[in-house]
């Protein structure tokens, strides 16, 4: 899995692309602690290229939801691939979690 | 790819042999040709399988085999087993998870299982011969 990071309104963008599993996700939740120890409030996890995600992974997206809204933060969802919002859909995340058809409309979205 | 054809693979208890087993499934699938919500759900049932195993079977420290099976039971249905010699555990019997909880009151952990289930017709855990044997049954719809 490749991450990529940038900053759009204040909001950090993690771009996720490939595998999010048992081996990649400690990847994901390591960044993910480091932002918050930087003081990171909100959090986008854009999905456009997730083409996989498995429990691992689905456990660092809602430990960092749950990390962030301890901080007084947020994190959002976005541009979920069909194979994602399925096992999104099926785990209750869909319902949970803020998700948006895109990371502009995440950014854009008031935290 | 026809029924009754059974392919093997031998992990060891290291999480680095995912990617293997990410190519394995999708070699049988390539053979068996099912729909892409199959295949993904086959990667994803196994992923998590054979991560419990890795994770939480062997407490040793130590350096340990495994194998998953997979068979075309028959030609709408795909038939997975791993099996492995660690200490005897069931993760059928996990309790189920709040899928309704809200973020504050969900608990972070439990949605491998819960996963394995959804995505399977039948779960089966037995211990057969000093070892953990898990099957797991999906239905699949064949694109060719």
């Amino acid at each position: 899995m490749d991450i990529t990071e940038n900053i759009q309104n204040s909001a950090t963008v993690l771009g996720l692309t490939g595998r999010l599993d048992g081996l990649t996700s400690g990847t994901l939740e390591r960044k993910v602690d480091a932002l918050l120890a930087g003081g990171a409030k909100r959090i986008v996890f854009d999905c456009g290229q997730l083409l996989y995600v498995s429990s691992a992974g689905l456990r660092v997206f809602l430990s960092s939801a749950k990390k962030l809204k301890a901080a007084g933060g947020s994190a959002a969802f976005a541009a979920l691939t069909p194979a994602v919002r399925e096992v999104f859909e099926l785990s209750g995340f869909t319902t949970m979690l803020e998700i948006h058809p895109d990371a502009a409309a995440a950014t854009a979205a008031k935290a | 790819m026809t029924p009754d054809s059974r392919k093997i693979l031998t992990l060891r208890n290291d999480l680095a042999e995912l990617p293997r087993l990410a190519a394995f499934v999708d070699e049988f699938c390539d053979a068996v040709q099912p729909g892409e919500d199959d295949r993904m759900a086959l990667q994803l049932v196994l992923e998590e399988a054979v991560t419990n195993v890795i994770n939480h079977g062997y407490a040793d420290g130590q350096g340990h085999e495994f194998t998953v099976t997979l068979q075309l039971a028959d030609e709408g249905r795909v038939c997975a087993v791993v099996t492995d010699d660690a200490a005897p555990y069931d993760p059928l019997t996990r309790p189920p998870v709040d899928v309704e909880a809200s973020l504050e009151d969900r608990q972070v952990g439990g949605l491998g299982v819960h996963l394995m289930k959804r995505l399977t017709q039948h779960a089966h855990y037995e211990r057969r011969d000093g070892k953990n044997v898990l099957t797991l049954e999906r239905a699949i719809r064949r694109v060719s």
